[in-house]
């Protein structure tokens, strides 16, 4: 094609998209509150976690071992697991699912609507499970005796624990997800309109790619909370040994018994899972993304 | 005729963004929607692309019926005024995009994206993000990627307003040449009457949600239809009833032809090589004139003189409206 331009276009530099944070002036406030900061994430979170730590390790890997040694911990260790995966693929469709709706549509009640799904984190978890029981409990709740003569026990059994564990973490994803979606805007996806795509290429070639992040953090938040839930399994699970008992319970089981090496063995492999999450998505998060 | 608009209206709530309007875009040509900001002419191109939808009226685009049709079955191009550039792909999946929704094959798109990237001068970005690009960059790069599908019809919405003033400029002229090669219907929005009067075929002007005139540059700068387009498209001022060009207006320093005005200069400013005057006449006109350095020179124009105004022989006027008290 010939050349369109009169004269050869200056080409300008590429512009860089992070900007060095202006600098700031240190003064002694700035000192105070570097202190302060440290000093209560030290106290409060830092030093009682590196105890859990040091405590499970003080004879070598021996309590670890003992631990996935007995075949009631491993139940309880996969039934955490498989609890914590089911939560975070429902609360991922849901939530991508709710967080589209509330950003992109209007109708009537989107207020309530908003307010509603900040219940599960304003709600003691005891609430929660005491609630389902209410509506599914076996004997006398309100659903509960019909899906149960459909074969369907939800109360001291696997689904109430899935459905009490997806419901405490439920706002976690769509509070991710919601202010990512409202920086994209629909422009990306109305140019992608205007180029041919249908609104399926446009969910999966526009949409998804650009929360993708927003996506990958609500994953392991979902993750860790759906893993450490303990409140709410404790009322709905019945904490039948081997059965229905996840590890947080048996964290508490433990350490009841005074088998204190055990309870913080466990409590030790919950942490790593999520602290191992938070550092491999921190570690391959490309530099330039918020 | 390759788009013809009819009976179009569009209501936001209480707000009317366009009053029963209708235009013809000729084939071929580059044409400009100048208007206000609020005006409606993005409201009007919306609904061209389909990317809104018209209360009542309809739009056919090249004699195919559009008003019902889906943006992504209008095949029209669509350039946005902040790029709208797909954030997570590379310039040439940007480009390829279009393509790659109709599945072509795969060389017969990596063969037109490098075409592309040539024509907009971005082929060393190919493998870049677009936040590495500038953005008279990524504005090209959008350029790129809604030629990329042979739209029949390419719709550009204020593309340069995001850009700074020497880019806008560099740019400016750049889309003018592209449409001499490339012969595609175009039309663009934009506030800036010098853009239109620059780079439009035709010119559509657009108030307050209504079609004011339509016609060449030149048509409308010399034969405005009415005091809003004679004072949006360039400087207006009003000398006895008359609303006229600054720069129509001849002045001297003594009375030389029937029908002068008097007045006094009560303000000059150099600007490059204007001078532009205000002069009190005798009628009580705040009256601007814009002469070049030479003339004031030779007429020794300064602060405090005493002048004489005629309108020049062939200058556009239009009959004053009733001034706003």
């Amino acid at each position: 094609m010939a050349d369109t331009l009169v004269h050869p276009t200056v080409e300008e530099p590429p512009v860089e998209e992070r900007r060095r944070p202006p600098r700031v002036r240190k003064t002694p406030v700035t000192y105070l509150l570097r202190f302060i900061v440290t000093a209560y994430l030290f106290f409060l979170v830092a030093w009682p976690v590196s105890l859990v730590v040091t405590h499970t390790f003080s004879d070598g890997l021996g309590s670890i071992r003992s631990l996935l040694e007995d075949p009631d911990m491993v139940v309880a260790l996969q039934l955490s697991a498989y609890v914590a995966v089911w939560s975070v693929l429902i609360n991922t469709v849901f939530g991508v699912g709710m967080s589209l709706l509330l950003v992109r549509y209007e109708f009537p009640g989107k207020r309530l609507l908003n307010s509603l799904l900040d219940i599960p984190l304003s709600v003691s978890p005891i609430v929660v499970g005491l609630a389902l029981v209410l509506v599914y409990g076996g004997r006398n709740g309100w659903l509960g005796p019909t899906l149960a003569g459909w074969g369907l026990d939800v109360i001291f059994s696997t689904p109430g624990i899935i459905m009490a564990t997806t419901f405490v973490a439920l706002p976690l994803m769509i509070r991710e997800l919601v202010p990512v979606l409202e920086e994209i805007g629909i422009e990306q996806e109305q140019a992608a309109e205007s180029l041919g795509a249908n609104g399926l290429q446009r969910f999966w070639r526009i949409t998804l790619p650009s929360i993708k992040w927003g996506i990958t953090y609500g994953v392991v938040l979902t993750l860790a909370r759906s893993l450490g839930e303990f409140g709410a399994v404790k009322v709905v699970s019945g904490n039948v040994l081997g059965q229905t008992r996840t590890a947080t319970l048996a964290v508490e089981e433990k350490y009841l018994n005074f088998d204190q090496q055990g309870a913080y063995a466990t409590a030790f492999l919950l942490a790593m899972v999520s602290v191992a999450c938070i550092v491999v998505v921190a570690i391959i998060r490309p530099k330039n993304h918020p | 005729m390759s788009i013809d608009v009819s009976g179009l209206n569009k209501k936001f709530g209480d707000f009317v963004a366009l009053d029963d309007v209708n235009v013809t875009i000729p084939t071929g040509q580059l044409t400009a929607l100048l208007g206000p900001s609020g005006g409606g002419k993005s409201t009007l191109l919306r609904i061209i692309a389909g990317l809104e939808k018209a209360d009542t009226g309809s739009v056919t685009i090249e004699g195919v019926e559009a008003t019902h049709l889906p943006a992504q079955k209008r095949n029209v191009g669509f350039v946005f005024q902040h790029y709208a550039v797909f954030k997570h792909m590379t310039v040439a999946k940007n480009v390829a995009f279009g393509l790659e929704i109709r599945k072509r094959p795969k060389d017969e798109i990596e063969h037109r994206v490098e075409e592309l990237l040539k024509l907009v001068h971005l082929s060393q970005f190919a493998h870049r993000l677009p936040s590495q690009l500038s953005g008279g960059q990524r504005q090209r790069m959008a350029l790129a990627r809604a030629l990329a599908v042979e739209p029949s019809v390419l719709l550009l919405d204020e593309p340069f307003g995001a850009l700074d003033a020497k880019v806008r400029k560099e740019l400016r002229d750049w889309l003018r040449r592209l449409h001499d090669d490339v012969h595609v219907t175009t039309v663009f929005v934009t506030h800036d009457q010098e853009e239109a009067l620059e780079v439009a075929d035709e010119i559509v002007v657009i108030n307050e949600g209504r079609v004011e005139q339509v016609g060449t540059p030149d048509q409308l700068y010399d034969e405005p239809a009415n005091d809003f387009v004679m004072s949006f498209l360039g400087e207006v001022t009003h000398l006895g009833g008359v609303s006229l060009r600054p720069h129509d207006l001849e002045i001297d320093s003594s009375p030389q032809l029937a029908g002068s005005v008097e007045g006094t200069v009560s303000r000059l400013v150099r600007i490059g090589f204007e001078v532009r005057l205000t002069v009190l006449t005798v009628d009580g006109d705040e009256v601007s004139v814009v002469v070049t350095r030479a003339h004031a020179r030779a007429h020794r124009i300064e602060e405090g003189s005493t002048v004489w105004l005629t309108p020049a022989a062939g200058a556009s006027v239009v009959p004053r409206m009733a001034a706003a008290v």
